[in-house]
């Protein structure tokens, strides 16, 4: 298994000089021949290789897992630098880009490290201003590479930290959102279902009242759940129509069932005929004796129809006490005022039907 | 009395189900219950009863996957789905999968027991909501690819207004002059419409609940 995260200790059992290239090659499971070769070979360019030798064996502990001195690291350090400016020297490149090579690299080090980031920045300005005064006196090219380095170091000082603070500011968001949702459930459940829940337990001998407030609560959770939904949206027709069945349902304690196909924006015509239906079915859930009412709103391009219907006692017109008839008049009246009209049928024992309708205005 | 009927009951409220079985009327028989798409397939499968009594939203998937998975098995097993919801894109979506009828969780007892019959015998079963999101998805003026599949004739309209308002089948009888029969006939003519038909609203609705 290579090891790649520390570095490997020097093998002197196996080794010819240090144990160097013997250490290095049992880590990386090569041949220590294959190593040797490629010291050599670097000992062409310049010296390097036998200045990256020595550092080696300054930096690699004698034993796994053994610390090495501070004076001894140092020194390997210092040796690592003279190997690669050896390096860079037999590449044939200037001095100055040579040696802000090698500053640029300790920066980044530190930088790196996270420890001594200053000291870093610091280091990649300098290797940046000796690249540019250098290149200054040696002619083209090389002056372009001077924004490049002086960017290339910015980042590396601040890339870390300002990666760092995204991710943590993304993080907090997170939690600030998750916490204010967590807590606008709970204010929720505590205010309605909560609430609720007490409330029908008080009230548990009494089913109308009970089935009142489960069902008060259940419209209340959907148009919270579902506030895109169709129903429950103030400005349209069925909308309007659905809370209008919702206030009956709470005040008469009946259950309204509503089904429509098509919609309409709400204007004055369209509000006077939920008013009617409203009327309506209040009408129904006082006098028919019915549990149930249900409400057919149907938008076409003839107009407006709303049905209300129920299948409580029904009545007969003929003999509607006066203040009754006083109701209809007030759905009567709201159509006709409209140019709608509204047909009343009722056959007693059977139940009642109002429709209402609204001719599409031409406009 | 009518004939006994056996059905299974999914849904995954347990005391939504027992409500259910404790309203049913005395025709009616469940032979099992089931609280998951992976749990209802297999007793389906196993009981073949006349009608499954289908919740549109479970746990692992929606009804519509008990469809898909029990049809191939058991053909002649009907579904009457049910759900709290009502909107639109639920209702089409498990009718499109294969459902016979589509009530709200809020029906009585009675009827409930009445619609399963008629699930049981073949015939649609159309709550007041469903009739109205069939006028809608109907009445759009898209061009008509298929006149047979994709437009409602006069009648089939004025059956469906008749439901949308809460009208019962005799009612509706009464009130156009046919028979019961007659009016089934034409319901069950809408649901084959609305299961075959490629409207854009359909299959739109459909889609939003991933049926296609």
């Amino acid at each position: 298994m290579v090891d790649v995260g520390t570095i490997p200790a020097r093998d002197r059992a196996n080794g010819v000089v240090a144990g160097v290239a013997a250490g290095i090659g049992r880590a990386l499971e090569v041949d220590p021949t294959l190593v040797r070769l490629l010291f050599a070979l670097l000992a062409l360019a310049g010296g390097a290789g036998i200045a990256l030798y020595l550092a080696a064996a300054l930096l690699m502990p004698d034993a796994p897992g053994e610390r090495r001195g501070r004076v001894r690291f140092a020194a390997g350090m210092t040796l690592l630098l003279l190997a690669a400016v050896a390096a860079l020297n037999g590449l044939g490149l200037p001095w100055f880009v040579q040696l802000s090579a090698v500053l640029a690299a300790g920066g980044a080090f530190f930088l790196w490290r996270e420890q001594q980031r200053v000291l870093g920045g610091v280091l990649f300005v300098t290797a940046a201003v000796v690249l540019f005064t250098g290149g200054g006196d040696s002619g083209a090219g090389v002056p372009l590479l001077t924004p490049a380095a002086f960017a290339g170091g910015l980042l590396l000082v601040v890339g870390p930290w300002l990666w760092r603070t995204a991710q943590e500011r993304a993080a907090e968001r997170m939690r600030r959102v998750r916490s204010e949702e967590r807590a606008e459930v709970a204010a929720r459940v505590h205010d309605s279902i909560l609430q609720t829940l007490a409330l029908i337990q008080r009230e548990s001998a009494d089913p109308k009242r009970v089935e009142q407030l489960s069902r008060r609560q259940e419209r209340e959770l959907r148009s919270w759940l579902f506030p895109e939904g169709e129903l429950f949206k103030d400005d349209t027709l069925v909308g309007a129509i659905a809370n209008a069945a919702a206030e009956v349902e709470e005040l008469h304690g009946v259950r309204v069932e509503i089904a429509s196909a098509g919609n309409v924006p709400l204007d004055d015509d369209s509000r006077a005929v939920v008013l009617a239906a409203r009327e309506a079915m209040a009408n129904a859930a006082r006098f028919s004796g019915a549990d149930e009412i249900s409400v057919y709103a149907e938008v076409d391009g003839d107009g407006i129809s709303v049905f209300v219907r129920d299948r409580g006692t029904g009545f007969d017109r003929a003999a509607v006490p006066l203040e009754r008839r006083g109701v209809s008049e007030s759905i009567e009246g709201r159509m006709t005022r409209r140019g709608g009209t509204a047909t009343i049928s009722s056959t007693p024992g059977q139940g009642t039907e109002v429709e209402l309708s609204l001719p599409r205005k031409a406009s | 009395m009518k004939a006994s009927r056996r059905i299974v009951i999914v849904e995954d409220h347990r005391i939504f189900r027992a409500g259910v079985r404790s309203e049913l009327g005395e025709s009616i028989e469940v032979v099992g219950e089931a609280g998951t798409v992976g749990e209802a397939i297999p007793l389906v499968i196993e009981t073949d009863p006349d009608v499954v009594l289908l919740d549109v939203h479970l746990p692992d998937g929606g009804g519509q996957a008990v469809i898909a998975g029990v049809s191939p098995e058991r053909p002649g097993v009907r579904f009457l789905a049910l759900s709290v919801s009502d909107t639109a894109e639920d209702v089409i979506a498990v009718v499109r999968a294969g459902a016979r009828g589509y009530v709200t969780k809020t029906i009585s007892g009675e009827e409930l027991t009445e619609a399963i019959h008629r699930v049981a015998d073949g015939d649609a079963v159309f709550s007041p909501r469903l009739a109205g999101f069939v006028l809608d998805a109907f009445s759009s003026g898209e061009p008509i690819r298929d006149a047979e599949l994709d437009e409602l004739t006069a009648r089939e309209r004025e059956v469906l207004r008749l439901i949308a308002r809460g009208y019962r089948y005799k009612e509706i009888a009464s009130s156009l002059h046919l028979s019961v029969k007659t009016v089934e006939t034409h319901v069950s003519s809408v649901l084959r419409k609305l299961q075959l038909s490629s409207r854009h609203e359909l299959t739109r609705w459909a889609a939003e609940r991933r049926m296609i």
